[in-house]
């Protein structure tokens, strides 16, 4: 310890902001918190769990289906987890901006990023990119831990269909998509237990509550309405759609219901999860530029 | 140099910064006194922009701090509150905030060092004591080599060696030609570091001086008198503008007359003197005086609030 000036070298004469460089302050900071390796840890043995449980339950024989009923199959078994791995996205999305609220690492944020906008979309940027690799290397464990399995029940595995491989990548989108608008509910919220109840909330507890009240009234815009919600949109994205068939669930949970007049596809879900995802993070951008930090 | 143009800020009907006006120069340290509840830490959260002013502008070297290209150049800024994540490192925090600037990694390991963290680098912030606390926020404030340092209770939680290592590193960044703004509860320590006052009382400015008018303006002399015959020394020196009192010890406290006035008057009087002692006025009571009417918290005795 020295008690004279600090002498700085030339490089930090040099020192300035740029998008670049936040963009790498945000991935420092996503890699060196703990919580977000257990999450993508969680994503993946979670994923390549359900996925060895529901290929151990196939018990018909794949040779004698027909190509679209196997690959099905396929896409359900790789992409089931991700019902599961989409709370834990939720989990970490919050985390990224509500635990610096939290524990008031946001003022360092703000205060080397003072227009914060920047810091917020480097964040976004950095934890979107993480999601869909952490879900990609998930689908594809998921895929050589069941192959065996699969091919045993005589499905085959056409990986370089469209019809396949899109749902499976689509499964890693939907996670970072989700991931996104959880820190939105973050960013609004700013306390991480009430964000992440209010993420989960929206993606799990509000479809079981639609699904009840679907059920005790049969109302047509119910179901509609059931059917545009993040989660049952985003599901659309990692279902798998026979080409010009009738479009099934991960898990095979069979068609979308017939009597709503809202049926979306892997495109329409996207569009109707982008959307809930600005109408969150609009005001979120709003809130983190006026609120005092 | 920081420019403070009318600074308010209001929570509510609550106003914690009031129309606060003054210049920070560099060059110097400027220590920035007053109760809690003052409105110091909201004031130099503003001047980050941190908080959103109600009014009023905060320059720093002559822009707003957000319009600088390097803000981290232009000022390094200690926090009252915690601002680190506990789960990060104290080295991954650092480098954290250095990659926003492109600050090379050399310079983080040399503010670790500057600041006696090395040995601490890659410990949990969570498991850092106060004073460890303390020392990172004051390296992450060093970071940028910046013109002006913005401090905040700097010396909270440091061992006696922290603060005396602090009162060294504020004087020599001064002594380079930097502007170092520093708030502080102890006095003695501020009489010792800094080298002209910012006061502030209920959000508003009480005094901004060079700290020797600040101790002479804000309190009268006293001298301390002692006297076998306390009662004709009394009759002798009472007078306009004269206030005695008795001390616990059989002393007098003359306020309003110097000590050759009491000399002079004791010796026409013909009463003998064992002790005459002008008492400095020290900054702790200047401090007191200036601000009784505006502490903000203060105790009440038996009375519940």
């Amino acid at each position: 310890m020295t008690t004279t000036a600090p002498p700085a070298g030339p490089a930090v004469g040099d020192a300035r902001l740029s998008a670049l460089h936040v963009l790498r302050s945000e991935w420092i900071k996503l890699r060196t918190l703990r919580s977000t390796w257990w999450c993508a840890a969680l994503i993946v043995v979670l994923s390549v769990l359900f996925g060895l449980l529901i290929a151990a339950f196939i018990n018909r024989d794949g040779s004698t289906l027909p190509t679209a009923a196997q690959d099905g199959d396929l896409v359900a078994v790789v992409t089931i987890g991700t019902s599961f791995t989409q709370l834990i996205a939720a989990v970490l999305g919050v985390l990224v901006i509500s635990g610096e609220y939290g524990t008031g690492m946001i003022r360092s944020t703000f205060t080397a990023v003072p227009n914060r906008l920047p810091a917020v979309f480097a964040k976004l940027v950095v934890l979107a990119v993480s999601m869909v690799v952490v879900g990609l290397v998930a689908v594809a464990l998921t895929f050589a831990a069941t192959a065996a399995i699969l091919s045993g029940h005589g499905i085959g595995a056409r990986l370089g269909d469209a019809a396949v491989w899109m749902p499976i990548v689509g499964s890693a989108v939907y996670l970072a998509l989700v991931a996104v608008l959880a820190f939105a509910v973050g960013a609004l919220v700013r306390n991480t237990a009430g964000a992440i109840s209010a993420a989960i909330g929206l993606l799990l507890v509000l479809p079981i509550l639609l699904t009840v009240a679907i059920g005790l009234t049969q109302a047509t815009w119910l179901l509609n309405v059931n059917a545009l919600l993040p989660s049952a949109a985003g599901a659309q994205l990692h279902a798998y759609a026979a080409p010009g068939g009738t479009v099934t669930g991960p898990g095979g949970r069979g068609p979308v219901q017939a009597t709503a007049d809202v049926v979306l596809n892997g495109w329409g879900g996207l569009g109707v999860l982008v959307a809930w995802i600005l109408v969150l993070l609009a005001p979120a951008l709003v809130l983190i530029r006026r609120r005092d930090a | 140099m920081i420019r403070l143009e009318r600074l308010t800020k209001r929570y509510g009907d609550k106003t914690a910064v009031d129309d606060v006006s003054a210049v920070i120069e560099p060059g110097r340290v400027t220590g920035f006194l007053g109760p809690n509840g003052a409105g110091k830490s909201t004031t130099m959260r503003m001047i980050v922009g941190l908080d959103r002013p109600t009014a009023g502008t905060a320059l720093v070297n002559g822009k707003r701090y957000a319009e600088h290209r390097a803000p981290l150049r232009e000022v390094g800024v200690l926090l009252e509150a915690r601002a680190v994540h506990p789960g990060r490192t104290a080295a991954n925090h650092l480098l954290a905030v250095a990659a926003t600037h492109g600050i090379p990694r050399t310079r983080v390991e040399e503010v670790l060092g500057l600041t006696g963290l090395s040995a601490v680098a890659n410990k949990r912030v969570g498991k850092f004591s106060l004073g460890m606390g303390q020392r990172l926020g004051i390296a992450v404030a060093l970071l940028g080599d910046p013109r002006t340092l913005i401090l905040d209770e700097p010396v909270n939680g440091l061992d006696p060696e922290g603060v005396l290592w602090v009162r060294h590193l504020t004087r020599a960044l001064a002594a380079e030609g930097r502007t170092v703004f520093l708030s502080s509860h102890l006095m003695s320590e501020m009489a010792q570091t800094a080298d002209h006052l910012v006061v502030l009382g209920r959000g508003r400015v009480l005094a901004d001086a060079p700290i020797a008018d600040v101790v002479a303006g804000a309190t009268q002399g006293v001298v301390r008198v002692l006297t076998p015959d306390p009662d004709r020394l009394d009759q002798a020196v009472a007078g306009t503008g004269v206030t005695i009192r008795r001390t616990d010890d059989g002393a007098l406290e003359v306020i309003g007359a110097t000590a050759a006035q009491i000399g002079n008057a004791a010796l026409a009087a013909g009463v003998a003197l064992h002790e005459l002692t002008p008492v400095n006025a020290s900054l702790e009571e200047a401090y007191l005086t200036l601000t009784q009417d505006d502490v903000e918290y203060r105790e009440t005795q038996g009375a519940v609030r």
